[in-house]
C-alpha cells in the first residue's frame, strides 16, 4: 500500500496539476513540489522500516491486472530497489526546485509530465512483474522526449528523437525477448503444462530449475542479449552511448539531472535484475573469463571508462564534458558487474547510486554557472572563485567526490568495483585505473581553466549562488560525505541482497 | 420440386435488420426539405447503436448458429466483428456531422451509403459461404467506389472514386476467379467444408495439394490483398485516402479493412495448417513486405492524409502477422488488433479534421507547426492517437501488438516477429515527427482555426477514452477475443 501510494501519488499529482489554471504559476509550482515531497517522505519510511537482515521483497502487492496473460500487479522492494528509490524520489524535490525560474514557456504541462515521468522511474523500481516492469520502462521514455524536445536548447529536436529511437529499438529488442521468456515459461522437459508467467520471482527460479526451458543455456544467451541491448542503450554502454552527449546537451538542467541520476541507473538495475538474477547462464558466457566473448562485457566497462574519461578530456563544453564523464562512470558500475562477487556487485551497485547523487550536483552546477552566464564554454571563464567563493566550494566538493578522492563517496563504489573486479579480469582492470587517472585531469585541469587564474572582465559582477540553489545541492553533499565516510549506511541496505545473487552466480 | 425455405430465427438478424431499416428511414427522411440534413446523421448513429447493442447482446447470450442453409453464420466470431464495423461506423458518423455541415443539400445519400457499406461488411463477417462473401465485398465496395467520389466538384476526390472503381473491380475479378477455382477443385463454395476436404484424418487430402485449388487460393489472397492494402496491392491506397472526403478516407481505412480481413481469416486461419508450407511463406512473406514499405514509405510523406494511408498499409501488415500464426491466438490477436487499429485511426484521421481552417483543410505535416502550445485539446489528442498507433504503452496500440507478436512467436515465426519490433521503431520515427512539429517547431504563419464542432469533439473523445482503457484494462476487450475465437472451436 505504501509502496503504491509512493508510485501513484505523482500521477495524481499530475492530474491534479493539468487541472489548475495555467496562469497561476506560483501554485502550480508549489503543487509540484508537494507531489514530488510526499513520495521523498514515503521512501525515508521505506528506506528506515526496510527489514536490513533479510534478502527477501518486502512490502509486495500481488493483484491481478491481466488474466489473460496472466499478468499481475506485482510491486516489492529488496534492498536494491529500495536505494534506488531512495534517490529518485530524493531527486524529484530538487529538480522541481531547480526549474523554479528557468521554465519560460508552458510550465504546466512541464511539472505535468515531469510527475509523470517520476510515476514512470519509481514504480520502473519496483515493478516485479516482467509485463509491468516493461511498461514503467517506456512509461519514463516518452515524458523525458518532450522534456528534451520542448523545454530543450537550440538542436533539442534532433537530440529527443535521438534518444527516443535508440532507446525504443533497445525496447523493442526487450520486449521480444520479454515474450520469448513467457512463452517457454511453462516448459519443462520440453512439455508445456501450467500456465505461464511474467511474474520476475518465479521466473527466477524457474530459469534455476534443472530442465526447464528457461534453463537451458543457449535460451539463456539469446534472451540475455535481447534485454541486455535494451538495458545497455539505457547505461548507455558503448557503442550505443551517442544519443547521451547531445541529450544531456540540450536538455534543461533539472531534465539532465534526472537523465544522468536515475535513467541511467534503470539500465544497470535492469541488468543486475533481469539479466544477472534471471540468466546467470547467459551471464556466465560473457563473463566467464574465456576468450574473447568470455571478456566481454569485462571489455565494454573497459571501453567505456577509458573512452568515456578520454572524451571528457577533449570537451570545451562544461556539460558535455560532465555527460561524458557519466559515460566513464558508468563504465564502473559493468565492470563491477561482469566480476560477479560480492565485492563487484557491491561495489557497482554503490556506484549506482553514488554516481546519481554525485552527476545531479555536477549537472546543477553546470546550470547554475548556466542561467548566470548563458554559456557553457569551459575556456570562456576564468578566476571566478572570487566572485562566487561558496559556488566554487561546492563544485570543488562534486569534483572531488567524482574523481574519487577518498573520504567522499565516489571513491568507495570505484574502489569496491575494481577490487572485486580485479579477481577476475587482473589485466581489464588494471588498465580501467587509467579511466582515474584521466578523470582526474579534466576535473582539475577544468577547476583551473572555470575558477582560478585571472578573473575574466565580462564576469565582473557575477551574482553569487542563490539559497534556492544551495538548497537544492546541500542534501546531495550531505550524502557524498556521509556516504564517503560511513559507506554502510547504503551496503547494508543490500549487502544481503547481493550475497544471495552472488550465491545463484557461483552455482553455475 | 417445390421450393424449401428454410427456417428463419430473424432475433438473430437483428443487427443487419437494424441497419436496413435505418437505412430506409434515412432515404424517406432525405426527401423532406424541412429536416435539417444533420437528423440524418444522428439518426445513421442511432441506429448503428441500436445495431452495436443487439450485437453485444447477442454476443453475451453465446449465439452460435447458422441460417439461410448454412450460408450465413451467426456467432461470436461475427458478432465480434459486428461491433468493430458499428463501433467505426458511429465514429465516423459523429465526425461527419461536422465535416459536412448543414449547408450540403446532398447528404442523405452519403449516410445512405455508409450504412449500406456497413451491412455489406457485416455479410462479409457472417459469410460462411464464398458467395455471401462475395455479395457483402461487392455491396461494401461500390458503396465506398460512389462515396471517394462524394465531393463531385473536386477533381480529387472524382480521381480517387475512379481510382478506386477501377482498381476495386480489378480486385473483384481475382476473387470471383478464385471462388470459381476453388468451387471447381472442391465441388463446394461451403468454406468448412472446403476446409474439412482438406484432410483425410489426420492426413492431408489431395485437394490441399490440387493446382487448380491451390491456382483459385492464390487467387483469393490477391483479391483480398486489394481490399486490406496489403504490399504488393496496396497502391490504390494513398491516391484514394489522399481524394476522398477525410470522413471517408476514415472510414474506408477502418471499417471495411476489418471486414476484408474478418473473410480472410475465416478462411485462412483454419485452412493455412492444411495448405503446403509454401502458401504460409507467402503469407509471411507478405507480412513482411507490408509492413517494411508501408513504414518505409510513410517516412517520406509529407502529406499527413497520405503519411496516414501508408501507415494504415503497415497496419495491415502487423495484422497478417496474426494471419500468418494461423492458431486461435493468432486469430484472436488479429481480431483485437483491427478493433484497436479502427478506432485509433479513425480518431487520427478526426485529429486531421479538426485542424481546418476557414480556407480548407490543413494536410501537410508541416501545418501542424506549433500547435501544442496554440491549440493544446487538437495537440493531445493526435499526440495520444499517433502513440497508440506507433504502439506505446499504456495505448491500446501496445497491447494490440503485444498480442499479435505473441500468438507468432508461439507459432514460431521468429523472424517475422523481430520484423514486426523493427518495423514498430521504424514506424515510431514518422509518427513522432507529427509530434515534433506541433510541440517543438515554430509555425510560419499564424492559421485562424475554425472552432471544434462538438460532434467531432465527442468522436476524439470516445476514441481516446477506448484507447486509454484498453491500454490499461486490455482484459475488457481481451476476454471477448479470446472467447470469440474459442467458442468457435468448441
Amino acid at each position: 500500500m505504501l509502496l503504491s501510494l509512493m508510485i501513484f501519488v505523482p500521477l495524481l499529482g499530475m492530474i491534479v496539476v493539468l487541472l489548475l489554471p495555467r496562469e497561476s504559476e506560483e501554485l502550480i509550482k508549489r503543487a509540484t513540489l508537494a507531489f514530488t515531497l510526499v513520495p521523498l517522505v514515503l521512501a525515508v519510511v521505506l528506506f528506515v522500516s526496510y527489514d536490513r537482515s533479510s534478502a527477501g521483497t518486502q512490502y509486495f502487492v500481488n493483484v491481478p491486472w491481466i488474466d489473460a496473460f496472466n499478468i499481475n500487479y506485482h510491486i516489492g522492494i529488496d534492498g536494491l530497489s529500495v536505494t534506488l528509490l531512495l534517490l529518485t524520489a530524493l531527486l524529484g524535490p530538487i529538480c522541481v526546485l531547480a526549474s523554479w525560474r528557468n521554465i519560460e514557456k508552458g510550465l504546466k504541462a512541464y511539472m505535468a509530465l515531469f510527475l509523470l515521468l517520476e510515476t514512470g522511474m519509481l514504480g520502473f523500481f519496483a515493478a516485479l512483474d516482467l509485463f509491468l516492469f516493461f511498461v514503467f520502462f517506456e512509461l519514463t521514455l516518452l515524458p523525458m522526449y518532450f522534456l528534451i524536445g520542448v523545454w530543450g536548447g537550440p538542436r533539442r529536436e534532433y537530440a529527443a528523437i535521438k534518444f527516443f529511437l535508440y532507446t525504443l529499438f533497445g525496447s523493442v529488442l526487450m520486449l521480444v525477448a520479454m515474450i520469448a521468456v513467457y512463452l517457454n515459461s511453462n516448459v519443462i522437459n520440453g512439455v508445456a503444462e501450467g500456465v505461464r508467467t511474467f511474474d520476475i520471482p518465479t521466473l527466477i527460479t524457474l530459469a534455476g530449475t534443472t530442465g526447464h526451458a528457461l534453463a537451458d543455456s543457449t535460451f539463456q544467451m539469446w534472451v540475455f542479449l535481447g534485454f541486455f541491448i535494451g538495458f545497455a542503450v539505457k547505461v548507455p554502454i558503448f557503442p550505443f552511448h551517442t544519443w547521451l552527449p547531445d541529450a544531456h546537451v540540450e536538455a534543461p538542467t533539472a531534465i539532465s539531472v534526472i537523465l544522468a541520476g536515475v535513467l541511467l541507473k534503470m539500465g544497470t538495475y535492469g541488468i543486475v535484475r533481469i539479466n544477472m538474477a534471471m540468466f546467470p547462464e547467459g551471464l556466465a558466457i560473457f563473463t566467464n573469463g574465456v576468450g574473447f566473448w568470455g571478456n566481454s562485457l569485462a571489455l565494454l566497462g573497459f571501453i567505456n571508462i577509458v573512452y568515456g574519461s578520454f572524451c571528457a578530456l577533449a570537451q570545451t563544453d562544461f556539460k558535455k564534458l560532465v555527460a561524458y564523464s557519466s559515460i566513464g562512470h558508468m563504465g564502473f558500475v559493468i565492470l563491477g558487474l561482469a566480476a560477479g562477487n560480492s565485492a563487484g556487485i557491491n561495489g557497482a551497485i554503490l556506484q549506482m547510486f553514488n554516481h546519481g547523487v554525485i552527476s545531479a550536483m555536477l549537472f546543477l552546477l553546470v546550470g547554475v554557472l548556466y542561467d548566470r552566464a548563458h554559456h557553457r564554454e569551459i575556456n570562456g571563464f576564468g578566476g571566478i572563485a572570487t566572485k562566487m567563493p561558496v559556488y566554487t566550494g561546492i563544485t570543488t566538493l562534486a569534483f572531488m567526490a567524482s574523481l574519487g578522492l577518498p573520504g567522499l563517496s565516489g571513491f568507495v563504489g570505484e574502489a569496491l568495483s575494481l577490487l572485486g573486479a580485479f579477481q577476475e579480469f587482473e589485466l581489464i582492470t588494471i588498465l580501467s585505473t587509467i579511466g582515474i587517472v584521466v578523470g582526474a585531469a579534466y576535473f582539475l585541469w577544468t577547476l583551473q581553466r572555470v575558477f582560478l587564474g585571472q578573473l575574466n572582465p565580462k564576469y565582473e559582477d557575477l551574482p553569487e549562488i542563490n539559497k534556492r540553489e544551495i538548497l537544492t545541492l546541500v542534501p546531495l553533499g550531505i550524502l557524498t560525505i556521509v556516504l564517503g565516510i560511513w559507506p554502510n549506511f547504503a551496503l547494508d541496505m543490500f549487502s544481503e541482497s547481493v550475497t544471495n545473487l552472488v550465491n545463484v552466480l557461483d552455482a553455475i | 420440386m417445390p421450393l424449401e425455405i428454410p427456417d428463419i430465427n430473424w432475433s438473430l438478424l437483428m443487427p443487419q435488420l437494424v441497419i436496413v431499416s435505418t437505412l430506409l428511414i434515412v432515404l424517406v427522411f432525405d426527401m423532406f426539405d424541412a429536416i435539417s440534413k444533420k437528423t440524418l446523421g444522428w439518426m445513421t448513429i442511432v441506429g448503428a447503436g441500436i445495431a452495436l447493442w443487439s450485437s453485444i447482446d447477442l454476443l453475451q447470450a453465446g449465439t452460435d448458429q447458422t441460417q439461410f442453409n448454412e450460408m450465413f453464420r451467426i456467432d461470436s466470431y461475427s458478432l465480434f466483428f459486428n461491433i468493430i464495423f458499428l463501433v467505426s461506423t458511429i465514429l465516423v458518423a459523429l465526425v461527419s456531422i461536422s465535416y459536412l455541415g448543414s449547408g450540403d443539400k446532398k447528404q442523405g445519400p452519403y449516410y445512405l451509403l455508409i450504412l449500406l457499406a456497413t451491412l455489406g461488411m457485416m455479410l462479409m463477417a457472417a459469410g460462411n459461404e464464398l458467395i455471401i462473401v462475395f455479395l457483402g465485398l461487392e455491396l461494401m465496395s461500390l458503396s465506398l467506389y460512389v462515396l471517394a467520389s462524394y465531393f463531385r466538384e473536386s477533381p480529387a476526390s472524382s480521381e480517387a472514386g475512379m481510382k478506386y472503381l477501377l482498381l476495386g473491380a480489378f480486385a473483384s475479378a481475382f476473387f470471383l476467379y478464385g471462388i470459381a477455382l476453388v468451387y471447381g477443385a472442391a465441388g463446394t463454395t461451403n468454406i468448412p467444408e472446403i476446409i474439412s476436404k482438406l484432410s483425410v484424418g489426420d492426413q492431408l487430402s489431395l485437394l490441399s495439394e490440387s493446382p487448380l485449388f491451390l491456382a483459385g487460393i492464390f487467387l483469393l489472397i490477391v483479391g483480398f490483398g486489394f481490399k486490406v492494402a496489403i504490399v504488393p496491392f496496396h497502391q490504390w491506397a494513398p491516391d484514394v485516402y489522399e481524394g476522398a472526403p477525410t470522413t471517408i478516407a476514415a472510414f474506408i481505412s477502418a471499417g471495411p479493412k476489418a471486414a476484408g480481413f474478418a473473410a480472410f481469416l475465416t478462411i485462412f486461419v483454419d485452412a493455412l495448417p492444411k495448405l503446403p508450407t509454401q502458401a504460409t511463406g507467402v503469407i509471411v512473406l507478405l507480412a513482411m513486405l507490408t509492413m517494411t514499405v508501408g513504414n518505409v514509405i510513410a517516412i517520406a510523406q509529407t502529406n499527413i492524409k497520405r503519411m496516414l494511408a501508408y501507415s494504415s498499409i503497415a497496419h495491415a501488415g502487423y495484422v497478417m502477422i496474426g494471419l500468418a500464426a494461423a492458431n486461435p491466438d493468432g486469430k484472436s490477436s488479429a481480431m483485437l488488433y483491427l478493433f484497436i487499429y479502427c478506432v485509433m485511426n479513425i480518431g487520427a484521421f478526426g485529429v486531421v479534421i479538426m485542424a481546418r481552417t476557414a480556407d480548407g483543410e490543413n494536410l501537410m505535416i508541416s501545418d501542424y507547426a506549433g500547435l501544442g502550445f496554440r491549440k493544446p485539446l487538437l495537440a493531445m489528442f493526435m499526440t495520444l492517437m499517433l502513440l497508440s498507433l506507433a504502439g506505446f504503452p499504456p495505448t491500446a496500440g501496445f497491447v494490440g501488438k503485444l498480442y499479435v507478436f505473441k500468438s507468432a512467436v508461439e507459432a514460431r515465426h521468429y523472424w517475422l516477429v523481430i520484423f514486426g519490433a523493427i518495423n514498430t521503431a521504424i514506424s515510431a520515427f514518422y509518427y513522432l515527427r507529427v509530434v515534433v512539429t506541433m510541440y517543438m517547431r515554430e509555425p510560419e504563419e499564424e492559421l485562424e482555426f475554425k472552432p471544434y464542432p462538438p460532434t467531432l469533439v465527442i468522436g476524439l473523445v470516445l476514441a481516446a477514452i477506448g484507447i486509454l482503457l484498453i491500454g490499461i484494462l486490455p482484459s475488457l476487450l481481451l476476454d471477448q477475443a479470446q472467447s470469440a475465437v474459442q467458442s468457435a472451436l468448441l
